[in-house]
């Protein structure tokens, strides 16, 4: 409990890695429909596409320094051999960064999918997807970025980018299966139990690499 | 006695010794195979009824598509053994299979394109089996990418084995991809379970050029493995009498 507070104080204080991807998601969002013939049917046929990669995007910018501060004044060595586990910091770390970014960005969707599409089904159902998607994403790239923990954050979301297409892919596929009104709970539940073994195996991975790094 | 056998093995002293001896025959005796394959399926064998003579670019693509999945898994395993284990040699082996594999991927890749002209009347489609091929490919550079940003080979190492046993998730994504999705991309004529769906006029010549070109590119594998063990072991005493 202790940690999560310190965590949230944190990541409050540096207004910067909060905000600053919501605001690149809300951006990207407003941006895409200057960029196509002003139509309903014209803008509709990206929309989820555009909205799926700017979650990429935000989630990408979100974990961008998530542990360059601690690794640089030290803090990260001294979790390492504190009684608490590891993986557990790293687990608290996601979440809070899920809850003050994730969260925001998946409420957006939802209120862009509303407005682009004027259709509540659909929309209530982009959150749902949203939320998962965001939690799944805001771990790959922790992972990118712990192996790449003092090499800058590019290469690391290089390197875990591959890992989030397939996850793109599911997302397409679902948006089809909303829209036909056939199995998109199969691939919610599909996306969960993908969630359901990142969020355990993620923050275990990402132990050991900072441990390797540490060493 | 095979505890005994793979400790000694696992030096990469024994290991550079022990490959010499062997690689070079196993490369002729590959290119031979991988040749005599070749002209028997492009010569000898009959023409498909539905793709005509386009099929037979199957002796390139094949072998090269089974071996980058096949590659990323004796990576995700020999990083396993090094992790566990801290066999180096495991994780010589490890950074020496990655641009191979990216090779292998990429011919794949390249002559799945070529095969997609005449039979599907494009060079790329964005379909399951295509696309997680090309994720695959991305990922081989990834890793290369990864373990050259550090200078400090035995961290490299540790990261390079996490991220290859993380990305081995792709392997049954691509395996299984022409039967989850509705793909472009034909399923599986050889399994392990059913008849092979193709002609054994076809299918011998192609099980030669596999045999062949899957000793081709361990021959590779072993050139690249020599190379790195040289290099990280060219402050032993025992390179000299090797050099």
């Amino acid at each position: 409990m202790k940690l999560l507070n310190l965590e949230i104080i944190k990541l409050k204080k540096k207004t910067r890695s909060w905000l600053g991807p919501i605001l690149v998601f809300w951006l990207i969002m407003i941006a895409y429909p200057l960029t196509v013939e002003l139509s309903k049917e014209n803008i509709e046929v990206g929309f989820f596409s555009v909205l799926w990669i700017s979650i990429l995007l935000s989630m990408m910018f979100a974990t961008e320094d998530i542990f360059t501060e601690d690794y640089n004044d030290g803090s990260l060595e001294q979790t390492l051999i504190n009684d608490a586990p590891f993986a557990y910091y790293v687990g608290v770390k996601v979440l809070i960064h899920w809850l003050l970014i994730g969260i925001p960005v998946s409420i957006l969707s939802f209120i862009f999918s509303l407005g682009t599409t004027e259709d509540l089904f659909l929309s209530l159902l982009i959150l749902p997807f949203s939320i998962m998607s965001s939690y799944i994403f805001l771990n790959l790239f922790v992972l990118g970025n712990a192996l790449s923990l003092n090499k800058g954050s590019a290469l690391g979301a290089i390197i875990t980018l591959p890992l989030a297409l397939p996850i793109l892919i599911v997302l397409g596929k679902s948006i089809v299966a909303i829209q036909l009104e056939i199995n998109y709970l199969g691939f919610m539940f599909l996306l969960l139990g993908s969630l359901s073994i990142i969020i355990v195996t993620v923050p275990i991975v990402v132990s050991f690499i900072i441990k390797a790094h540490l060493e | 006695m095979i505890k005994k056998f793979i400790h000694q093995f696992a030096s990469p002293k024994t290991y550079l010794f022990q490959v010499e001896r062997a690689y070079k025959f196993i490369l002729y005796f590959s290119i031979i195979i991988y040749i005599l394959s070749l002209v028997w399926g492009l010569l000898f064998t009959q023409e498909d009824f539905v793709q005509g003579n386009s099929y037979r670019i199957i002796y390139l693509h094949v072998p090269a598509s089974f071996l980058s999945q096949s590659l990323y898994i004796s990576m995700a395993i020999a990083s396993f053994v090094y992790l566990v284990w801290r066999v180096k040699l495991a994780a010589y082996l490890v950074i020496s299979i990655a641009p191979i594999g990216a090779l292998t991927t990429f011919i794949a890749l390249t002559s799945g394109s070529i095969w997609g002209i005449p039979t599907w009347g494009t060079w790329w489609q964005w379909d399951a089996r295509i696309t997680s091929t090309l994720i695959l490919f991305i990922m081989y550079l990834g890793l290369i990418s990864l373990h050259t940003s550090f200078s400090n080979y035995e961290k490299a190492d540790k990261l390079l084995s996490w991220l290859a046993i993380v990305g081995a998730i792709n392997i049954p994504l691509i395996k299984k991809s022409v039967d989850w999705w509705s793909t472009l991309h034909q399923p599986a004529s050889i399994t392990l379970t059913d008849k092979p769906a193709i002609d054994p006029s076809m299918l011998y010549p192609l099980i030669g050029s596999m045999i062949g070109f899957f000793g081709i590119i361990i021959c590779l594998v072993i050139i690249s493995s020599k190379y790195q063990i040289l290099l990280r072991e060219k402050n032993k005493s025992w390179i000299k009498d090797y050099v």
